[in-house]
């Protein structure tokens, strides 16, 4: 019972016992000495006063004792202990402050001497894991690397659907936006009859090796995705790989329905064509009426077949798998090409993207150009690309001898690839939907080429964040809804912070930043953040603006709190809410719940209180000192914008939960029955 | 050159224009025949892409009608040879196609065809076509 309460506590309680004893022994002499003198009540002021002298001098001197002991034992017992279970619990480094446990002989010196020691060894140990890891290390940035440009989207699940592993064109495809999340589950973002349905077609099989194809939409059904699922080995979860073919599919679905129209608006002048024409005798005119009924059919079916080719024509360039090739790059390895063939080549190439096939069309271009030479035509070439209506004319000039149809014509039907008989050169204008011709060139001879979709070079777009986010222990975590009888490392949690225009929410202040990170399984996801300006609707006061550097120019295209508290919302959903000095926080955005019509009844986490727990009341818990003290260091330029306060509690948070653990406070609900003693320090927000 | 020119100048005068059909459906080929016989010129036909040229300079017609895919020697080739060949300089050509896409057209009109026009094509509109190429121009 009493091994429950603070060190403090129990010398405090000694003392007071202590006082109590000595009090109780000073009224029994008292008494027995009044007793002794025959209870003389003369005597009796004389007992009482010499009682009160001596039972204030007792008071005073316990006193006194009491707090030279509580303030040069106990406090600094306290306090070494803080610094040692920061240095076995949470990797801190740095001198522990020996000067406050100066009365205490060589506790400090001794404790000095072990943090030392500890943290010899473990650099030490550091060192030689550090080793390793790096070779690890560059082994996994190589696989992340690989994987995050693979233009697949490739996830990996764990059995109960939870999102393990993403990479940036899974996102994409997806439609996540701003808020995909590890240990999400898959079924926020796809569809979960179909993978469902696949899911248990594999573990049904029984194969390891098993892989099966499946067709799901995105949730929002705006994507439609071709994926394939592969188990994991020992049914820890599944792999799935996801390509887009919604714009195939929907090409697809208009060259059926075009093909539909041929046949519907083809067939019906056909038929009436041979019924009109059954009627009138062989080699003979039709009577009037029936002449005009002719016409008019074939006028109808010329008019369909003319109308519908041309639509053909247009569609055919929807759906050519071809890519958006640099016109330079295309003149590039012609030309090294050709210098394979000691044949030179000038170029001249606007800047240009050129939709098309380049390996094929370098290789039809490469072949004509040594078939041209060895026809005699030319001994250098040049090789123009330039812009052309919607699309790029490419062309060969040479000067000499023009090209006769009937050669090019000859050796269009050559095989493309030696290797490949089948494959003509003829079959890449095919592909292409274009011709090649020889044209007179001012006075040169030259050779055309059109390509039919063609845009110029802009400014590449600001290049999207390509990475991967994964945590592969969430395979192995057991699912355990119930909160409070989660160990505090398995919760998911978003660490948040915001930055207002004052501090009064009661009286119109209102948030400016919000930013956010995910906790998952121990570890800070440096993918998943959440950072945004906030209009406010309202001045930001210039002394504001001050401590967070945001101005009201900053924040004026930002949008409004609702949206972002409706993001804020889903980037949160399923998680912990951690802030630092949560209430204060928290407040903002109670206030924009019935707006939104969504609530934030997430579990909440104040780093202000679990510091408490750690070292006390009587320690300071401000971010900054609190960081201080755990060796976490702020950037000056981060300090006081949402994300870089977000990111100092995030790691707080993180070096906090082996301290609790030290402390025997392992699940969430452990950490709460604690935290509320310590409610007087600020109100607990989860009820 | 002065004598064809002036052979030409000649035919408007009375004498009939000269057309060669270069076609190689027999259907097509019957309705040209009847529409270029209404509208009143000489003409004459071949089915085959490799027997046109040497009727070509054999008739030296004013105006050639030619189908692009014939069997031999294609329409794209028998264009651009007459169009090289200084004799046939004042043949006119017409092409004649099924697929009609803006990038075969241009290709046709580069090689040196005078027109281009797209089968199935009403008669009114060959007809329109011919008369055009068979007017001098100015």
């Amino acid at each position: 019972m009493l091994t429950r309460l603070s060190l403090r506590i129990r010398v405090f309680l000694f003392f007071a016992l202590l006082l109590a004893g000595a009090l109780a022994a000073l009224g029994l002499g008292l008494w027995m000495g009044y007793h002794r003198l025959g209870a003389d009540p003369a005597a009796l002021v004389g007992f009482v006063q010499a009682g009160v002298v001596a039972g204030f001098g007792i008071l005073g001197l316990i006193a006194g004792i009491w707090y030279l002991f509580d303030l040069n034992v106990a406090k600094p017992i306290d306090i070494l202990a803080g610094s040692l279970r920061a240095r076995a619990h949470a990797d801190v480094t740095g001198e522990m402050n020996a000067a406050i446990a100066r009365y205490l002989g060589d506790l400090a010196p001794a404790a000095t001497a072990a943090a030392t020691s500890l943290s010899e060894t473990r650099n030490a140990l550091a060192e030689s894991v550090a080793g390793e890891t790096a070779t690890l290390a560059e082994q996994k940035a190589r696989l992340e690397a690989l994987l995050s440009d693979v233009p697949v989207g490739v996830l990996l699940c764990s059995g109960n659907h939870a999102l393990v592993f993403y990479n940036g064109p899974a996102v994409d495809l997806m439609a996540a936006g701003a808020a995909p999340g590890l240990d999400r589950r898959l079924f926020d973002f796809l569809r979960e009859g179909p993978v469902r349905h696949a899911h248990a077609r594999l573990v049904a099989s029984g194969d390891d090796d098993a892989a099966t194809d499946l067709l799901c939409s995105t949730t929002t059904g705006a994507q439609v995705l071709q994926a394939r699922m592969r188990l994991l080995p020992q049914g820890a979860g599944y792999v799935l790989t996801l390509r887009d073919v919604t714009a195939d599919l929907a090409a697809q679905a208009r060259q059926d329905a075009l093909l539909t129209e041929v046949l519907d608006r083809a067939r019906r002048p056909a038929a009436n064509l041979s019924t009109l024409l059954a009627v009138i005798p062989e080699g003979q005119a039709g009577p009037g009426p029936m002449d005009a009924a002719l016409r008019q059919e074939v006028q109808a079916l010329v008019g369909a077949v003319t109308e519908l080719s041309a639509r053909h024509d247009e569609a055919r360039q929807d759906h050519w798998p071809l890519t958006m090739t640099r016109a330079t790059d295309l003149a590039d390895s012609l030309k090294a090409r050709l210098q394979a063939h000691d044949l030179a080549l000038e170029t001249v190439t606007a800047d240009l993207l050129l939709r098309c096939n380049g390996f094929e069309v370098i290789s039809l271009l490469d072949d004509i150009a040594v078939h041209i030479r060895a026809a005699g035509l030319a001994q250098a070439l040049r090789l123009s690309i330039v812009e052309e209506d919607a699309g790029a004319m490419i062309r060969l000039v040479w000067v000499g001898q023009p090209l006769s149809m009937r050669l090019l014509e000859a050796w269009l039907e050559e095989p493309l690839d030696r290797a490949v008989p089948d494959i003509i050169s003829r079959s890449v204008l095919a592909t292409h939907a274009t011709e090649i011709w020889p044209e007179p060139f001012g006075a040169l001879q030259s050779l055309c080429l059109p390509i039919r979709q063609a845009r110029r070079v802009t400014q590449r777009p600001k290049p999207v964040q390509r990475r991967v986010v994964y945590d592969f222990d969430l395979l192995d975590k057991a699912s355990n809804s119930v909160v409070a009888d989660t160990a505090l490392s398995d919760l998911t949690c978003v660490v948040f912070d915001t930055e207002t225009t004052g501090l009064l929410p009661g009286q119109g202040d209102e948030i400016v930043q919000i930013a956010a990170v995910r906790i998952v399984n121990g570890r800070r996801v440096d993918g998943e953040v959440f950072d945004t300006l906030v209009n406010p609707r309202r001045g930001i006061p210039l002394s504001s603006t001050e401590v967070h550097g945001i101005s009201e120019a900053m924040v004026v295209d930002a949008p409004f709190i609702e949206e972002v508290a409706a993001r804020f919302h889903k980037f949160t959903e399923g998680a912990v809410l951690i802030a630092h000095n949560a209430p204060f926080d928290m407040e903002f955005l109670r206030r924009v719940e019935g707006k939104i019509g969504l609530r934030f009844d997430n579990p909440v986490l104040d780093t202000v209180l679990l510091s408490a727990v750690v070292y006390g009341q009587h320690e300071v818990h401000s971010l900054d000192a609190l960081t201080h003290r755990l060796g976490i260091t702020i950037p000056q330029e981060a300090r006081h914008t949402a994300i870089g306060d977000t990111v100092a509690t995030a790691d707080a948070f993180l070096k906090l939960v082996p301290m609790l653990r030290g402390k025997g406070l392992v699940s969430f609900g452990d950490v709460l029955t604690e935290v509320r003693k310590h409610g007087r320090l600020l109100k607990d927000l989860n009820g | 050159m002065a004598d064809i020119t002036t052979l030409h100048t000649g035919l408007n005068s009375g004498r009939k224009h000269s057309v060669l059909v270069v076609e190689d459906e027999d259907n097509i080929a019957l309705a040209l025949d009847f529409l270029l016989t209404r509208e009143g010129y000489t003409h004459d036909r071949v089915a085959d892409g490799d027997a046109a040229l040497p009727k070509i300079r054999a008739m030296q017609p004013d105006l050639v009608l030619l189908d692009v895919m014939l069997p031999g020697a294609s329409g794209y080739e028998i264009c651009q040879t007459v169009r090289l060949d200084p004799l046939l300089k004042a043949v006119k050509i017409l092409m004649m196609t099924a697929r009609g896409s803006s990038i075969e057209r241009r290709k046709g009109l580069a090689i040196g065809a005078d027109g281009f026009i797209t089968k199935p094509f009403e008669l009114k509109e060959l007809r329109d076509e011919v008369r055009r190429l068979l007017t001098p121009e100015g």
